[in-house]
């Protein structure tokens, strides 16, 4: 060895003490938090497992409950199968090709701020640009108030934010269209196949490692949603908040400290339990190369 | 090839275009209406049916929306604060991940294995269940108001960043090392003389994405910025829309101003972002 035992410690350490003292130490304290009762003000009380009963019990909880695995189980195929698609058509060897890469991604670029507005805007009910078509070109009578209704305020904060993060999934995606090696698909021509084929047997099991890792990242995300439902919602009456606003909500603006940690402690037992069954189903469809 | 396979690859293609003009318009669109909107003046932005040429466009006044966002609500002090906040978090990322992705691709240690491990665990934890003792901590030791709890954490903390770097170190070939310490060069004269200046279309790509990353955040300034200077653009743009009234235009206009930057430095950057995003090894 030509460095010191402790060089790599110390190399290793800002991202050591970041870890501890921003991610590992705050996990700790966020679950002794969640049997407390606790405003800032006030120093913390136990109060054992209150808070969790008091969360099965609430029905706001389990209204944010059921929206938050809603939105995931629709948000995370639709930025799938969209990046994919997009990812496969930005592939190909056309001019210009470029142009639409950077095109593609400017949402995930933009603030959620600036996008919420735009997006508030065609969405909204008497001057929207949804509406408008809706009335004029289809004669729909009464057009749904897309914001202020829970159902379609959920719908369309799936919509924007599969918009918005679709095209920083599709680049992962192209890197891993572009390892697969040229030769395979050309064995493939000469054997007779034909596009169809070509996708499904040779594109989509060699791409899996990379859906897999997608996928995952776009589950993560999706139970962390909180900017788009803070910009699109955030004063009006709360129609369709997710876990992730739930817990701001109760932690910073009705401080209750203990309780938005119980919140989030659920949070993240959810991401884990939804990420371990990803991990037993890997085996199931993802294909390494030899 | 024949006349009848010539035809069905341009059919091909076109429907390629087709599809993507279609994705196109779809990302496009509502960043033209953004930039339509910034040149009209209050009373026509919300008009039934919306109107599509801005009324203010090439004519005198033009600029003012653009003019009063500037100036009298003070989106240049909002634009340096986001500049200073994302450089110096990126920065931050730029040491902290190279030092650890280095030590990682090229080191021997103790526990290596492990503690890569509980790094790449820590990607997998949404970022709401530490925030709340987080901020606490912050009030304890008075940096709430100050910069510092939007730069350090990031600074600090960056299980991609280091993953990326590392990935990219690995795979510098060891002759470059092996003949540096022939030399007699110390393993931090390595990591700074050879694999840094090495690494620079990845370190670019996570200097970009962690500005990017950190140029839109919400949560923490929304957190932890309480005085009206010490705004960053997101939170600038939050103020235009009041309990009873919006003032769109302004607020776009904004939009506008604060998407600016960004697009500059992806376009400038493109290459290397995909560039890095394909060596990072997903397999």
């Amino acid at each position: 060895m030509h460095y010191r035992k402790i060089m790599p410690y110390l190399f290793i350490s800002p991202m050591v003490v970041g870890l501890i003292v921003f991610r590992f130490g705050p996990i700790a304290a966020s679950f002794l938090a969640s049997f407390t009762r606790w405003s800032v003000y006030a120093p913390p009380q136990w109060i054992g497992l209150d808070n969790y009963r008091e969360m099965f019990s609430s029905s706001e909880f389990w209204t944010v409950l059921t929206n938050t695995l809603i939105f995931v189980a629709a948000y995370v195929p639709g930025v799938v199968i969209l990046a994919l698609v997009m990812a496969l058509l930005v592939n190909q060897k056309l001019r210009g090709i470029t142009l639409f890469r950077g095109l593609y991604f400017m949402p995930y670029i933009t603030s959620m701020v600036a996008i919420a507005m735009v997006w508030n805007w065609i969405f909204s009910t008497r001057f929207g640009l949804v509406n408008y078509a809706l009335k004029t070109l289809f004669n729909v009578n009464s057009p749904p108030a897309w914001l202020a209704d829970r159902p379609y305020t959920l719908f369309v904060l799936i919509l924007v934010s599969i918009w918005k993060t679709a095209g920083f999934q599709m680049l992962i995606f192209l890197a891993g269209l572009q390892d697969i090696p040229r030769e395979l698909y050309e064995a493939a021509r000469v054997d007779g196949a034909n596009d169809r084929q070509i996708f499904f047997k040779i594109t989509l099991p060699l791409l899996s490692p990379v859906t897999f890792f997608v996928t995952i990242n776009s589950i993560i995300n999706a139970f962390r949603t909180f900017e788009v439902t803070y910009a699109m919602t955030q004063d009006k009456p709360s129609y369709a908040p997710t876990l992730a606003y739930h817990i701001y909500r109760n932690a910073f603006i009705f401080f209750r400290m203990g309780y938005a940690s119980a919140l989030a402690y659920i949070l993240l037992l959810f991401v884990g339990f939804v990420t371990f069954i990803n991990f037993l189903l890997k085996r199931r469809w993802v294909f390494y190369r030899a | 090839m024949t006349v009848s396979k010539l035809f069905s690859l341009a059919l091909k293609k076109t429907f390629i275009y087709l599809f993507l003009l279609a994705f196109g318009f779809t990302t496009f669109f509502p960043f033209l209406w953004m930039v339509m909107t910034s040149f009209k003046s209050r009373g026509a932005v919300f008009t039934i049916p919306p109107t599509w040429i801005p009324d203010k466009l090439f004519k005198p006044g033009m600029w003012d929306n653009y003019i009063a966002v500037l100036t009298k609500y003070n989106f240049i002090r909002y634009t340096w604060n986001s500049v200073f906040v994302s450089t110096m978090a990126a920065i931050g990322q730029l040491i902290t991940c190279s030092l650890a992705g280095f030590a990682f691709a090229r080191m021997e240690f103790r526990g290596k294995n492990f503690i890569f491990a509980a790094l790449l665990s820590t990607m997998m934890i949404p970022t709401e269940v530490s925030i709340i003792p987080e901020f606490l901590m912050m009030v304890k030791i008075h940096w709430v108001n100050t910069y510092l709890p939007l730069i350090v954490p990031s600074f600090m903390v960056g299980s991609f960043g280091t993953f990326m770097l590392r990935e990219f170190f690995a795979s510098i070939p060891k002759d470059l090392e092996d003949a540096a310490i022939i030399d007699g060069a110390s393993i931090f004269r390595i990591y700074w003389n050879i694999f840094l200046p090495l690494s620079m279309p990845a370190m670019t790509t996570l200097f970009v994405i962690a500005f990017i990353n950190n140029w839109n955040a919400l949560l923490r300034p929304v957190l932890y910025i309480s005085t009206a200077s010490m705004r960053t653009l997101p939170l600038g743009l939050t103020t235009f829309k009041g309990a009873y009234e919006a003032h769109w235009h302004l607020l776009l206009t904004g939009s506008v101003i604060s998407i600016l930057p960004l697009v500059l430095i992806y376009f400038a950057a493109q290459r290397f972002i995909i560039e890095g995003i394909t060596t990072t090894g997903l397999k």
